[in-house]
């Protein structure tokens, strides 16, 4: 057969396209575009979305598949019936709005593909980037692990247990995550955001309390005690004193900032600056040897009373008692300065200039009687008339500025007298040798008219 | 010359090339490549034309009588290399799901394959110029008259199952470019 026709010209090849558009026509007009189908929709049972309890019940294509020349999308016709995650889409708190922020050209089919099979699942990421750290948790840490979300999820992907953390992170390490747990609690959100800021490449030292020495070797515990948060962790106090209360040997004289003698590397050694302490080195005990006061390495409780390292350098053998510090000061023994009115004998008038060996016979000078008359002797002229009290006439000015005080009858009123003040004379003028020898005519030569060497 | 079957040997070269890229990509992609994506809209596109150029180019060089266009042996020969990669190329394209206008599509593309087939060793049975021009006198007449009633009905079913077969592809294309490829 040899014909110039093309072949769809034929009459079989024309009956065979009219048949052909026929059929499909015809199906078309009973299924709708079900033949274009390029699977069984989902068939899963769930919640009553706009009358069907799965994909597989909606029996129309234009139910969700719009015109592609429409103002319409296919995400529109998502939000019909599933008007809780339209909602969601407006809230960036929640996932799909989390979902919208990142990525707004991402169609809901993106990561829910259909017409894969009645069983397929119907979320799929494939290569969609999901902004899972902007719901609170970076799964940069969780490349490998995480290979579904149903791995953490379960089921709900909306939902999260911790208990996803613990199950994986034990079969990891066992020892760490049981302690780590009692240690920290089981909310591992509240302080893990998978970006590894606590995790594996976690370094302290990050913050403005490194780790440095011992500190490094400690247990997070020890100073974090009890932190269930980022807040408690980060509310963990940086002074010394905080933790090493219990470890202050000192007893807290030395302050609570250890870290002026201490390092982390270890208590010991420290740089101690004694200045800090009760008794601060001054003069010559700066320049004195540790071990000249601190005997045989105790350091604790060393006397600070000069007395307890002075004793033996007393060249005043104890008379002044043991507080050097009374005269003395730490630069230079010889730089002393006594005030003897501090003493219970005070020094005033002519007792000022005397020489102090005058009273401190012996080289003694504690245990001194103070009374007047252990130096002064009762002179001859009292002839014993009067007691040892001195003061009780005389001032130590002065010996004959005394002011007596006693009754003195002589020389009696109808003779002329007044009594002590006998014209103001003064008591060697009546009485030349003692007390008890007395001459008028010294004054009153020419009689007792006219007073004092008058001829009265 | 068809007797050597050189296209076909061309035909399997071309077959292991692309055989070779899809296991590429499968390896690469650690799954199927689906119809609608890149590497399987290609295979779809590319093999919907060749199949397009087998139907149409070697059915105008027929109907020229021109030899400036080439031999018709050389046509029959493309013919049937495209005919034959362009249909495994689809097949790849189906991401070995057979549904709705599509499944019936592939049906047809592995039936005209088939006819396509026998309709060559039917057209060797008539010897012929290089140009396709039939030689008389080396078949019996009774033997030449029963090839070409042969070629003639296998001409009847061949082109009916072919339009069938660009009717279903051009409906499962707009179908998918509706569905699929504009989706909004």
């Amino acid at each position: 057969m040899q014909t110039n026709r093309l072949g769809c010209l034929t009459v079989t090849g024309v009956v065979s396209v009219f048949i052909t558009v026929c059929a499909i026509l015809g199906f078309a007009l009973f299924n709708g575009g079900q033949m274009f189908t390029a699977g069984a929709l989902n068939a899963q049972q769930g919640d009553n979305y706009g009358g069907v309890t799965s994909h597989a019940q909606i029996q129309e294509c234009s139910a969700c598949h719009v015109f592609p020349l429409g103002a319409q999308t296919m995400a529109d016709r998502c939000a019909v019936c599933h008007t809780d995650i339209a909602a969601q889409m407006f809230d960036v708190a929640q996932l799909h709005g989390a979902i919208k922020q990142k990525n707004a050209a991402l169609a809901c089919r993106d990561c829910h593909p259909e017409h894969r099979g009645e069983t397929a699942s119907l979320t799929e990421l494939g290569d969609n980037e999901f902004p899972h750290e902007a719901l609170g948790f970076s799964l940069n840490g969780h490349p490998l692990t995480a290979a579904t979300c149903s791995d953490c999820h379960g089921d709900d992907v909306s939902t999260f247990s911790p208990a996803a953390c613990d199950t994986c992170h034990r079969q990891l390490d066992v020892v760490f995550t049981q302690s780590h747990v009692l240690s920290f609690g089981n909310d591992c959100l509240a302080c893990h955001d998978g970006v590894d800021r606590f995790g594996d490449d976690f370094t302290h030292s990050a913050f403005v309390f490194k780790l440095d020495g011992e500190h490094a070797e400690a247990a997070c515990t020890k100073c974090h005690l009890d932190a269930r948060t980022i807040v408690d962790l980060q509310s963990a106090p940086q002074d010394c004193f905080s933790c090493h209360q219990q470890d202050d040997e000192h007893s807290g004289r030395f302050g609570q900032d250890c870290s002026a003698c201490h390092s982390p590397s270890g208590w010991q050694p420290a740089k101690f600056d004694h200045n800090l302490s009760a008794f601060k080195l001054e003069g010559e005990h700066a320049e004195a040897k540790c071990e000249q006061c601190h005997v045989d390495n105790v350091f604790k409780g060393t006397p600070t009373d000069c007395y307890s390292c002075h004793q033996k350098d007393d060249e005043h053998n104890g008379a002044y008692g043991t507080d050097c510090g009374g005269c003395h000061n730490p630069n230079d023994w010889e730089d002393a300065s006594f005030d003897h009115n501090l003493s219970n004998f005070p020094l005033t008038g002519a007792h000022v200039n005397t020489a102090c060996e005058k009273c401190h016979t012996g080289g003694q000078f504690k245990g001194l009687d103070s009374s007047c008359v252990s130096c002064h002797a009762d002179p001859d002229f009292h002839a014993g008339a009067f007691n040892t009290d001195c003061a009780s006439c005389h001032n130590t000015s002065n010996w004959n500025q005394a002011s007596f005080n006693l009754s003195h009858p002589e020389p009696r009123a109808e003779e002329g007298g007044s009594g002590i003040n006998h014209g103001g004379a003064t008591c060697r003028q009546c009485h030349p040798s003692t007390v008890y020898q007395s001459s008028c005519t010294a004054c009153h030569e020419g009689g007792f008219e006219g007073g004092e060497g008058g001829d009265d | 010359m068809l007797r050597g079957g050189k296209e076909l040997w061309l035909a399997v070269l071309a077959g292991i090339l692309i055989t070779g890229v899809y296991g590429a990509v499968v390896l690469f992609t650690r799954k199927i490549p689906a119809a609608g994506e890149l590497f399987g809209h290609l295979l779809g596109i590319f093999g919907f034309l060749l199949m397009l150029m087998t139907e149409t180019l070697y059915s105008l060089r027929k109907r020229t009588r021109s030899a400036r266009w080439g031999r018709m042996s050389s046509w029959l020969q493309f013919h049937i290399f495209t005919g034959l990669v362009g249909p495994y190329m689809v097949l790849l394209h189906t991401s070995w799901k057979f549904n709705g206008i599509a499944g019936v599509t592939t049906l047809f593309t592995l039936i005209i394959v088939i006819s396509g087939f026998i309709g060559r060793y039917i057209f060797t049975r008539i010897p012929r110029t290089l140009d396709g021009l039939e030689i008389e006198g080396t078949l019996s007449e009774s033997a030449l008259r029963q090839a070409r009633q042969l070629m003639s009905l296998w001409h009847a079913v061949h082109i009916p199952i072919g339009m069938v077969l660009f009717v279903t592809a051009f409906v499962h294309m707009g179908g998918a470019l509706y569905y699929a490829t504009f989706l909004k």
